[in-house]
């Protein structure tokens, strides 16, 4: 078969570009042949041997269909540019073809598994480039922001170099800023035995304080027992999950279980984070040997939903004009909450325009999987790529996309700036702050 | 050469198609115990919706954005496996061999759906050649599967009007079928296997694990 | 725990505090927390914007301040609390506060008689550990603790620290190392990419950490020495009890978890996962929380799984004082579970808390929850009342009694029942 034309601007990435040099082929050919044969099996095998080259994946694909069906980035071809000559040459390669491969499975596919939903044999395309990942991980072929990330979940146990009183002392700011709008909001920390544990991603203390007091004031209003960890483990972010270094993803994933049962606590709610949830929910309790988290874990999108329709929060004024949603593939295509974030989404907004396709069927927003953690070097290509989501974002005419999911904010905020579409991009507890009702007795008093 | 085509190398084929077939399931079975989560994660509510919207044609939203593919799809599979199953040629030979017979198409209706998965294949061919993402993944391996799967229907379609050397082009269309059947366990055409094992997995994965779906 | 002979065993019943009073007195009233012995129950109270206090017993500490968190009995009696005061943090014990101000202080330890009071503190940026108000005097500018242990004598105190400053996205650095282990103020020689699972032997002499080297590339480091084998992965490592020289941890290899002492793996058999192996008293036993097979969750004791299995989790095993009986709590189907030797005791709660042994090891005593409310349960039944705040049994040294602590009707009871009436 003859190798994939694939047009490329050149892109300088330290890291890789360090790694190409070093690399030798007996180590690839080492590793591979150790990861195919001891960490994959009968699954891979069975993809590759009942895969009929039909090309079907790539209508699926937002890569492809953003860079004007551009062969080679259709699904179908970044398992053959990857996977396929692994097998065929029994892992004898050469370091740029491993560089490609990196390139290919973190910077050029955000793993939202929509091409498995569009394979007439339901093969999981996504899972054969997590296998690549894995493998370009172990030869430490990674983009170097994202392995800058995955040491900072190795050492720090957070994504995001927060330091362990940097974390407190902002859970003590933003109840300040809560008790603003709620005198009487606490942000509880550290308390045995509470109802739920609340758990954010590394970027929230780092970036989005305001957040944290957000939830401050709905846990008040919602009238809520919760609890925030002054110890490592507060993170629910998960970027080891996607370099393929899974050990630190699961020692990342224990840590927040186990502070969870240190807590006491009945479940784990956390912030609007997609991949955050797959980490919590999937990937890290296969990898520890759990079914499902121990503690379960209910995702924003899920518990926003259930305390609107409990009546435990009332909306009392509606966000005016129209306001779209960016579906993340984790929490909806991957975790079925489609429905309730449209129930949330028509709860708040007068006027929720949806986008065409919806649901799970929707498109990823593109940073998703790991890619906008590639950084700088590798954003262009990425707005570039996400083109067909910008058009659906452009038809909905809304003034306001919500991001149940920081990846999704952050890759939304870049095709809005990309594409110049003048839109804002919010979190959907920034849009519930604003409609929800504060009963009288909590509302600040007059001077 | 009839004689051996028609006889023991009917046996022979069907063993290694039998044989062959159980055998890889057996084997793919048996490895994904080894996949520790494989089967924990499977159930057999979402195997089966998953082959529901994926067997029934326009049951899922992809299939109504490819009316084309497939109808064509649809129609190849559909002749393929009913054709020479039902043929009342094949059906004949069975009778006098083992005394054994069922409902038999009528031999108008299955030239009908002879021409419809040659058409197919051509389909297929045309598609292999012209669709840049298709053609980009394609090599010699798909060209001979294509071939196999069309040579049985092709000769079988010239013996039955017999347009020329009827007794040679009878037992190419013989060794044809023999070859495909024994391909299928060996070679991609293994998708016909594997095609509900995969189905079921990703809709388990989907529906049970995920709460999702794949349709 | 400390001094412990000298609780007052005899009282049956002390009310000894109504915090639903607190409710009326303050603005705002904090989860309480009591002293070991069971005789105080304090909780931090809002008295105005920007004006915290703590409520103890029948009284408050005599000084409020802007903030108060982290009330924590030590195993003395005494309370602490981190406390700010013009933007500044400290330590305050019993009210008093320590004199000099930091950045910012967190995490106290306790030395096992409570004499010893540590907290990681920050000045200017630098990062130490404190202990009795006295600061490491470390050679090396530490760039951040990660965490901090110090020995029962409390003679001995360790933490794990950042020692060389990294730029954004310097992997290579990063890569070489820049976290390592501080003794006592003295940083190992090393540095290591990662260093997880400290631990001091409990006669304070030995050291032990996991490290990892690269992605798969993981060891124990003993007072700097790291163990000759390295694994997929590993997780915390344990000292033996009375040997120090004997470490145990869970260490990966081929995709499976074994037990290894010394670098020697000890359990023949593999697990999908193995954590939280613990010693019996003695040291003559080992168990831990060990998945035979995917989401199939048991104790094994010495290598040797029990058959009952649970499809959540398993947590920490607990010996009998005498070693021959092992408890543990497990998650089944939505309901925690009291096992002891491979069998469920009693019924299903919403949660159960650590079990404690009677003395010659037939008795489970822990606290559990069920629809919200508190109660005591021996073998997995519940026996008395219900209360709306509880705290962990504890047996006393004859182990004739049982002390039991607790908040009912807005009162704070501190109970003593026979172990034979409970």
């Amino acid at each position: 078969m003859k190798p994939t034309i694939a047009i490329r601007e050149p892109v300088v990435d330290d890291l890789m570009d360090q790694t190409e040099k070093i690399l030798t082929e007996e180590q690839i050919e080492k590793v591979i042949n150790e990861v195919i044969d001891q960490e994959t099996g009968v699954r891979l095998q069975t993809y590759v041997n009942t895969c009929i080259h039909c090309g079907l994946c790539s209508e699926a694909c937002h890569w492809f269909l953003s860079n004007d069906r551009d062969v080679s980035f259709a699904p179908v071809t970044k398992v053959k540019d990857t996977i396929w000559v692994m097998l065929e040459k029994k892992g004898k390669v050469d370091a740029a073809f491993i560089k490609r491969c990196s390139q290919i499975a973190h910077t050029e596919c955000n793993v939202c598994r929509r091409c498995g939903m569009y394979c007439p044999f339901g093969i999981d395309i996504a899972y054969m480039m997590l296998v690549v990942r894995r493998i370009c991980a172990k030869l430490e072929m990674v983009p170097l922001y994202l392995q800058d990330t995955v040491n900072s979940h190795a050492a720090t146990m957070n994504q995001m170099w927060v330091k362990p009183d940097e974390w407190i002392d902002t859970l003590q700011w933003q109840e300040e800023e809560a008790q603003g709008y709620v005198p009487s909001a606490r942000l509880p920390l550290e308390k045995e035995g509470a109802e739920i544990m609340y758990s954010v991603i590394g970027p929230e203390p780092k970036f989005l304080a305001q957040l944290l007091g957000n939830i401050t004031v709905i846990m008040k209003v919602a009238g809520l027992d919760w609890t925030m960890p002054a110890t490592a483990g507060w993170d629910n972010s998960n970027m080891a999950m996607y370099s393929g270094d899974f050990e630190v993803m699961a020692r990342v994933e224990r840590l927040h279980h186990e502070t969870a049962q240190r807590l006491k606590v009945k479940k784990i709610v956390m912030g609007e984070c997609g991949h955050a949830f797959r980490g919590g929910e999937y990937d890290g309790p296969t990898w520890l040997g759990w079914m499902s988290p121990p503690i379960p874990i209910v995702h924003a999108v899920a518990f926003y939903y259930d305390l609107i329709k409990s009546g435990r929060i009332k909306i009392a004024k509606k966000v005016e004009g129209p306001v779209t949603v960016q579906y993340p593939c984790n929490i909806i295509r991957n975790a079925g909450l489609g429905s309730k974030l449209q129930y949330i989404m028509n709860a708040v907004c007068e006027d929720f325009v949806d986008l065409i396709p919806n649901d799970r069927h929707a498109y990823c927003c593109n940073a998703g999987g790991d890619t906008i953690n590639c950084g700088p070097p590798w954003k262009k290509i990425r707005v570039q790529s996400a083109k067909i989501q910008s058009e659906n974002f452009k038809r909905t005419g809304a003034h306001t996309i919500v991001t149940p999911c920081h990846n999704c904010h952050s890759g939304v905020e870049d095709i809005v700036d990309g594409y110049k579409l003048g839109m804002h991009v919010k979190f959907f507890s920034e849009l519930l702050i604003e409609a929800m009702e504060i009963p009288e007795h909590l509302k600040p008093k007059e001077e | 050469m009839y004689e051996f085509v028609s006889g023991p190398l009917v046996w022979i084929a069907f063993i290694i198609f039998i044989g062959g077939s159980l055998y890889k399931i057996y084997n793919m079975l048996s490895g994904a115990k080894k996949d520790i989560t494989l089967f924990r994660h499977m159930s057999l509510k979402h195997s089966l919706a998953s082959l529901v919207h994926w067997v029934i044609p326009f049951n899922n939203q992809y299939m109504q954005k490819r009316p084309i593919f497939t109808i064509v799809s649809f129609a190849f599979h559909i002749c393929l496996i009913l054709t020479p199953v039902f043929l009342l040629g094949h059906l004949v030979l069975l009778d006098e061999s083992w005394n054994i017979s069922w409902f038999n198409i009528p031999d108008k209706v299955a030239d009908w759906m002879t021409i419809i998965v040659i058409a197919g294949c051509i389909f297929y061919l045309y598609r292999r050649l012209t669709d840049p993402v298709v053609k980009n993944v394609t090599d010699g391996s798909d060209y001979l599967l294509l071939a196999i799967t069309a040579l049985p229907f092709i000769t079988g379609f010239i013996a039955y009007h017999q347009l020329f050397a009827y007794k040679t082009i009878l037992i190419i269309h013989i060794l044809a079928g023999e070859i495909m059947l024994i391909a299928i366990p060996f070679t991609r055409l293994s998708h016909m296997l594997f095609f509900v094992f995969t189905r079921a997995l990703f809709g388990s994965e989907q529906g049970y694990w995920k709460h999702s779906k794949d349709w | 725990m400390f001094n412990i002979e000298n609780w007052d065993w005899e009282s049956k019943e002390k009310m000894l505090a109504e915090p639903a009073k607190w409710k009326d007195q303050f603005e705002d009233v904090w989860e309480p927390y009591i002293s070991p012995d069971g005789e105080k129950i304090a909780s931090i109270v809002k008295i105005g914007e920007g004006e915290f206090n703590i409520a103890i017993n029948e009284g408050t500490w005599e000084e409020p301040f802007e903030k108060i968190w982290y009330s924590r009995f030590s195993p003395d009696g005494r309370l602490t609390a981190f406390i700010t005061k013009d933007m500044e943090w400290t330590m305050a014990v019993d009210g008093k506060t320590w004199e000099q101000m930091y950045e910012y202080i967190w995490d106290t330890k306790f030395s096992a008689d409570g004499k010893i009071i540590a907290a990681t503190t920050k000045v200017d940026s630098v990062y130490s550990i404190t202990i009795n108000e006295k600061t490491w005097e470390c050679p090396t500018k530490l760039q951040s603790i990660a965490s901090h242990v110090i020995s029962p004598d409390g003679k001995t105190s360790v933490a794990i620290a950042q020692t060389v400053p990294l730029a954004e996205g310097d992997v290579n650095a990063f890569t070489k190392g820049a976290w390592s282990v501080i003794v006592n103020g003295k940083p190992w020689n090393d540095n290591y990419a990662d260093i997880y699972g400290l631990a001091i032997s409990d006669d304070g002499k030995n050291v032990v950490a996991e490290y990892r080297n690269s992605i798969c590339e993981y060891g124990i480091l003993v007072n700097e020495k790291p163990w000759n084998e390295k694994f997929g992965c590993t997780w915390e490592p344990v000292f033996h009890p009375k040997n120090s020289d004997e470490i145990t941890a869970p260490v990966r290899q081929a995709g499976q978890w074994f037990l290894a002492t010394n670098g020697r793996i000890v359990w023949d058999k593999g697990f999908i996962n193995l954590m939280h192996q613990t010693y019996s008293p003695d040291g003559n036993n080992i168990a831990a929380a060990v998945a035979p097979s995917f989401a199939k969750w048991t104790i094994a004791v010495n290598g040797q799984p029990w058959s009952k299995t649970f499809n959540e989790c398993i947590l920490k095993p607990y010996f009998s004082p005498d070693g021959r009986k092992v408890a543990a709590i497990a998650k089944d189907s939505g309901k925690w579970l009291l096992v002891v030797d491979g069998t469920v005791l009693g019924e299903g709660y919403d949660n159960i808390w650590p079990p404690v042994f009677g003395p010659n090891g037939d008795m489970v005593i822990c606290k559990v929850e069920k629809n919200g409310k508190y109660a005591i349960a021996v073998n997995g039944k519940i026996r008395g009342n219900d209360y709306e705040a509880l705290w962990n049994p504890v047996v006393s040294p004859d182990g004739t009694k049982v002390m039991i602590c607790g908040v009912e009707d807005g009162k704070y009871y501190r109970k003593v029942v026979l172990l034979s009436d409970i």
